[in-house]
């Protein structure tokens, strides 16, 4: 059965927004965080208006009811992605779980010369804790590269870099281009070496229904704010035999045992990981975010907006001196549609799509290395979700070639 | 007397500006005005020490006095809105004493029409690109 794109958009009140300038939103920039539906809003609200308390630390009612909707929210996003709430750790989004695999198992298990495989298709929130790692242990960084013509990932470059490899981290769908990778093909030959796996899954999360335990990766990081969860919150899923072997990544509140003028002892599991007072509404409001996706087949999610993402890519190539970045014509491409025009700047394109209404990103997307692969400083990028419509797109390649005809 | 908040003789570039029929229209004029800039940077000139920081496009800006001890600005932007904008700006402190200049407002860009110029997180920088002008003006006073 097709999504009903009209029923879905009244979830969001943000859709009917007019712009000060008098044009109605259209809001094409999901990749970097998607809106939110009502009953996310409604129950942080709920949260704030009837049952705020800090968790875990009470014996009042609030405390408890505190406690109980943040642990019924663990089992919920933990259920959603396929594995139990012990593998899950809350984080503040992918950029923290990231760092938490880098603080929390390499710096414990790796040593100096130990290799880490990255790809130059990486968000820096993938790079840079691995640079800085290499900084302060001396492991090796290795960069796979892209192929720039299929925007794809190299995958005899990778094969040749997994030898030796501890630890190999790949996004499972880039920010910039929409490429899924292969992350099944990569999983099977990373573990074949005896590598341990990250996935960053946080445009992933949005297009596919993402299965911790059947994909076997050791850790996965996600973000729940571009899943229509609120900002502020994500997790790292955790293989029960890697979690044993991690240690604390910061320290204090909840993931406290006992302290004692002598030293302290911690919690174990994941509450070990989970420091200071937990993001309460977020994880309330990120449970209610998954309980509104399950009521929609990610196929049919993923399928509406590989549609609209292909459709634009097609009608915007139309337009002379458009160029896109990746295919999105792969049927498992995301809703991410880079492009520039080959003589208005991006930020000037940006600013005159916003003048219509159209919200979309522009900048290096955090993944410069990948802007220096495709020797570009900069791209505008037109990303769709589930509550996008073809006539917004249609409306959207109409102001794009109209700036173009007028500025160019 | 009423003090102005831009020199006199940017009045008529503003009334250009406000005479446009929209938006639109508008920034067609700043692209226009992008290669009207009297005293261009040119990209070989950019360096780290000259950049403008807080604009997502990149922008550069050198100040000195002349001859005669007046201002003059430099500029130069890789986004055409940035470099109109910048050519405006030139207009109006070239030529002027440096106490002037650390001491104008930027409220010249709301008046020409271009939105939201004066929010800090705007896009085109514009008032990042102005408190640079402004304080490369107040260290020469």
């Amino acid at each position: 059965m097709a999504l009903d794109v009209n029923a879905i958009r009244n979830d969001f009140p943000i859709l009917s927004r007019v712009l000060p300038n008098g044009h109605p939103l259209v809001y094409f920039d999901n990749a970097a965080t998607s809106q939110k539906p009502k009953c996310v809003i409604d129950a942080m609200t709920q949260y704030y208006e009837q049952y705020n308390s800090n968790a875990h630390r009470a014996n009042h009612t609030l405390a408890d009811e505190a406690t109980q909707a943040l642990e019924s929210a663990r089992n919920k996003i933990s259920s959603y992605f396929g594995t139990n709430p012990e593998n899950m750790i809350y984080t503040s989004g992918a950029t923290e779980a990231i760092n938490l695999v880098a603080y929390g198992w390499a710096r414990y298990n790796l040593q100096k010369g130990d290799v880490i495989v990255i790809t130059e298709m990486e968000h820096h929130a993938d790079i840079v804790p691995w640079q800085e790692l290499s900084k302060e242990k001396g492991v090796e960084v290795r960069y796979v590269p892209i192929n720039t013509e299929s925007f794809t990932l190299d995958m005899e470059a990778f094969d040749v870099a997994l030898d030796g490899a501890k630890l190999v981290c790949v996004v499972h769908t880039s920010n910039v281009l929409g490429i899924r990778n292969p992350v099944e093909e990569i999983i099977l030959k990373s573990h074949a070496v005896g590598s341990r796996v990250l996935l960053d899954c946080a445009q992933g999360a949005p297009h596919e229904r993402i299965s911790f335990d059947n994909m076997d990766a050791d850790f996965i990081a996600i973000s729940a704010h571009k899943m229509a969860g609120p900002t502020g919150i994500g997790c790292l899923l955790v293989k029960s035999d890697v979690m044993d072997k991690m240690g604390p990544f910061m320290t204090g509140g909840s993931m406290i045992r006992r302290v004692t003028t002598d030293g302290s002892t911690f919690q174990e599991g994941h509450a070990m990981f989970e420091t200071g007072t937990p993001r309460i509404a977020e994880a309330i409001g990120w449970g209610a975010a998954v309980d509104w996706l399950s009521n929609f087949d990610m196929k049919e999610v993923h399928a509406h907006v590989h549609n609209l993402a292909h459709f634009a890519s097609q009608e915007m190539s139309k337009i002379n001196g458009i160029r896109i970045f990746g295919d999105p014509s792969r049927s498992d491409s995301s809703g991410a549609v880079s492009f520039l025009h080959d003589s208005i700047q991006s930020q000037d394109l940006a600013i005159l799509l916003d003048e219509g209404g159209f919200a979309v990103r522009t900048g290096h997307h955090c993944a410069q290395p990948l802007m220096d692969a495709l020797g570009v400083p900069s791209t505008n990028r037109a990303s769709f979700w589930i509550y996008n419509t073809e006539e917004e797109v249609e409306s959207f390649v109409k102001h794009l070639r109209y700036i173009c005809d007028r500025f160019s | 007397m009423t003090s102005r908040l831009w020199p006199e003789h940017l009045d008529p570039v503003i009334a250009e500006f406000q005479d446009c029929f929209d938006s639109m229209e508008r920034y067609e004029l700043l692209f226009e005005y992008s290669a009207k800039h009297p005293s261009p940077l040119p990209p070989e000139e950019w360096t780290d020490e000259n950049q403008v920081h807080g604009c997502q496009s990149r922008a550069h800006i050198e100040c000195s006095l002349d001859s005669s001890g007046r201002f003059l600005m430099r500029g130069g932007a890789d986004a055409q809105i940035v470099q109109g904008l910048m050519s405006v700006t030139a207009m109006a402190v070239n030529g002027m004493k440096p106490e002037r200049v650390s001491s104008m407002s930027p409220e010249y860009a709301d008046a020409m029409g271009i939105r939201n110029s004066l929010t800090p997180s705007r896009a085109n920088g514009f008032l990042n690109m102005f408190e640079r002008v402004r304080s490369e003006a107040e260290k020469m006073v």
